[in-house]
């Protein structure tokens, strides 16, 4: 009965032996796995952690960059501040000095006005007494005296012309007329029955081409004319002066041209020949006051146009220039 | 035509243009005589024989110019022409304005004429010698 029973045990012992051996398989089995399982996890936890720092730091990057690029903007704000500011004042600056200058302009022109027309008494004095002196005793006393009183009598002369001139010039805005619905046609017929005298003389051919109604002045656009076409009549070549005149649109005004076959003008007086008293001739070539274009250009102005000159020496020149087109055109 | 001196009153205050006038009525035909007054009460106290004018020939003819000092040839031409003795000597407007307002209201005043003086001597002389043709000799004025 032992043996079976020591037998059993044996067996029941090698079983057990057997089952922890199997369980110690398994048990290192589940070690090892769990090792690896922790060993994973704890990979997993240390990229987590790494991630996280990374984002931690990205984070902290754009906090950085954010306060940076804030400080940036604000920085530029101020400055825009700073140059809004600055450039308020410039353009108060500015509006005060527009200011300045028109009233500046505005004396200028009365003082040319009241000093052109105040001299004109005097001058009519000196003009007039030399004249007489002419009259009465030329050839009476000796050669010297006939020079000297015709040099003071064409001085008188000529500074008559010239205040006249000036007189005219700032009578342009002083006493111009408002600005109406005017024929150019008739501004430009009025011009040539002016200068008629001159005309027969040179044996000039005007030719007047259809003209359109503008705003205007037509004393002042007569006179535009005149100065214009005389020009054309004065400058002549040795062929017979022609001399014509048109006008085309050109969007919101019209083209004016004045076109003749005259000496020409050089390239570098293109703008000179504008100003007041500016001549390229003398007065024996050609007299005059140099106040007959700056007087265009002063009206051309008035009317709100430009003015310019094409030309080439001794191919005639065309002086162009333009007025705004009216609300009703052609009538 | 007037054979006997024929007696003006030149109204004006610049002696230059005052002496011009005379001047170029000394190349006219008629015989005249000018006086001249250099202002507007003056020449009416002239006209008017006041104080040491007393004894002044009436004129035939009044040559007036605007712009005088004291009392103005605007105010002068219509005292001359409001006054009963005085409005029917011919008063000629002679002055250098060319204002469009001034001519209307010299002949508004009754001036029996208005001639702008021109800037040149040639011309001048030709304006005075239509007068001296004219008011001088041409026309019949009334009696002294």
């Amino acid at each position: 009965m032992a043996t079976a029973l020591e037998r059993s045990g044996v067996e029941e012992l090698d079983r057990l032996k057997h089952r922890v051996a199997t369980l110690e398989q398994l048990f290192e089995v589940y070690e090892r796995t769990a090792i690896e399982q922790a060993n994973k996890l704890e990979q997993l936890l240390e990229e987590r952690k790494r991630a996280e720092r990374e984002l931690q730091k990205h984070k902290l990057h754009l906090e950085e960059l954010v306060a940076a690029r804030t400080a940036e903007l604000r920085r530029a704000n101020e400055q825009l501040k700073i140059d809004i500011a600055a450039r308020e004042q410039a353009e108060q600056e500015l509006a005060l000095k527009a200011q300045e200058l028109a009233r500046s302009n505005a004396d200028l022109e009365k003082f040319a006005y009241v000093a052109s027309h105040d001299l004109q008494e005097p001058l009519r004095m000196v003009a007039s007494y030399t004249q007489l002196l002419a009259r009465r005793y030329k050839g009476k006393l000796d050669a010297d005296a006939d020079d000297f009183i015709g040099f003071a009598v064409d001085g008188a002369n000529r500074m008559q012309q010239l205040i006249q001139d000036l007189l005219s010039y700032s009578r342009l805005t002083t006493r111009g007329k408002a600005l109406e619905l005017t024929e150019t046609r008739r501004a430009c017929d009025i011009a040539v029955k002016n200068l008629r005298r001159a005309i027969e003389e040179s044996g000039a051919k005007v030719a007047v081409d259809d003209l359109p109604v503008v705003l205007g002045d037509v004393t002042q656009l007569s006179q535009l004319f005149q100065n214009l076409i005389g020009n054309g009549i004065k400058y002549c070549s040795d062929r017979e002066p022609e001399v014509r005149v048109a006008a085309k649109t050109n969007g919101p005004e019209w083209i004016f041209s004045v076109r003749d076959n005259g000496i020409g003008i050089e390239p570098q007086y293109f703008e000179r020949i504008f100003q007041m008293f500016q001549r390229l001739h003398t007065r024996k070539d050609y007299p005059g006051t140099g106040m007959g274009l700056a007087i265009c250009r002063k009206i051309v102005e008035r009317h709100g146009g430009s003015i310019w000159v094409e030309s080439q020496p001794g191919h005639g020149s065309t002086f162009w220039f333009t007025i705004p087109r009216a609300e009703r055109t052609q009538p | 035509m007037n054979s006997r001196t024929i007696e003006i009153l030149l109204v004006e205050d610049n002696p230059g243009d005052a002496r011009l006038t005379l001047e170029a009525f000394k190349e006219g035909k008629v015989l005249n005589n000018i006086t001249i007054m250099g202002d507007g009460v003056e020449a009416l106290a002239y006209l008017r024989r006041q104080g040491h004018y007393a004894g002044a020939v009436q004129p035939d003819l009044i040559l007036l110019d605007l712009n005088l000092p004291k009392m103005d040839g605007r105010e002068v031409l219509a005292e001359i022409k409001a006054d009963e003795q005085l409005k029917k000597i011919p008063v000629v407007v002679l002055t250098t304005s060319e204002a469009e307002e001034d001519v209307a209201r010299a002949y508004s005043s009754h001036a029996n004429c208005y001639i702008t003086k021109p800037v040149e001597l040639e011309q001048f002389l030709n304006v005075v010698q239509s007068i001296d043709s004219f008011w001088l000799s041409l026309v019949k004025l009334p009696s002294q």
